[in-house]
């Protein structure tokens, strides 16, 4: 963990890696919206889901996927990948989340049960960072 | 769910490991004294088309599925990573990180269970 700089600021990783799980959250909902709207199971080509180009919410999703993708890059840089990405699944339990509150997606206790886990997977994970920084 | 459906999901899965690791020693190698620009630029980008592959795959499978069904499976990259990271970038896989990996997996496949 030596690599990880006390950056400050825009600069800091850990602001970066947090950037990139809300526009990773922000594009999932919106390919959603964007792929149903255009789904077409009939055409030879739907399983690559290239017909979804023709959504412009698929549009706006690919921008908030390279928003997401450069702040990564330079998370990356500075903090190992076997933290900064099981940090970064944190979109997982956000993800289903946001689907109940705004796509009403329902959410059942096995779901809930999961969500539980990987809440307390991340804590385990945080934690030691935490205190590196504590020490920063 | 049929098969093919299981066969594109772990492909995709799999093309989104691979990925991340080039990105990850591309973005290493950035931080050296004297930088190998063909490098940098041959991991970076194949790991933009590993992840560009797992992209539309996931893309054409959103048209099918619920996302919030769907892309929990992604969760299983967690444990790979972790692992893969260890065993092919040197990182440091402690006790207390897989343990927190493991849990954030589990979580996942959970959530994708449902």
């Amino acid at each position: 963990m030596n690599h990880v700089r006390s950056a400050s600021g825009f600069r800091n990783p850990w602001l970066q890696l947090a950037l990139s799980v809300a526009c990773v959250l922000v594009s999932e909902l919106l390919l959603k919206r964007g792929a149903s709207a255009t789904a077409n199971p009939n055409s030879a080509w739907s399983w690559t889901g290239i017909g979804g180009l023709a959504s412009p919410l698929v549009w706006l999703a690919i921008l908030f996927v390279i928003a997401s993708f450069l702040s990564w890059l330079y998370v990356l840089k500075y903090i190992p990948l076997s933290i900064a990405f099981p940090l970064s699944r944190v979109v997982d339990v956000l993800v289903p989340l946001c689907c109940w509150i705004l796509l009403g997606e329902s959410i059942s206790p096995r779901r809930w049960f999961g969500i539980g886990l990987v809440v307390i997977g991340l804590a385990i994970v945080a934690q030691p960072v935490a205190k590196l920084e504590e020490r920063l | 769910m049929t098969w093919i459906s299981f066969v594109l999901i772990f492909i995709s899965l799999i093309a989104f490991v691979i990925g991340q690791l080039l990105l990850k020693k591309g973005m290493e190698l950035t931080s050296n004294a004297v930088p190998s620009r063909r490098h940098i630029a041959l991991f970076i980008g194949g790991g933009i088309v590993a992840m560009t592959i797992s992209f539309f795959l996931t893309l054409g499978l959103l048209q099918r599925f619920d996302l919030s069904y769907l892309y929990p499976f992604q969760g299983l990259s967690v444990i790979l990573i972790a692992i893969t990271a260890a065993l092919t970038l040197r990182e440091k896989l402690t006790l207390q990180l897989t343990i927190g990996a493991l849990l954030i997996s589990a979580g996942i496949v959970l959530v994708s269970l449902s």
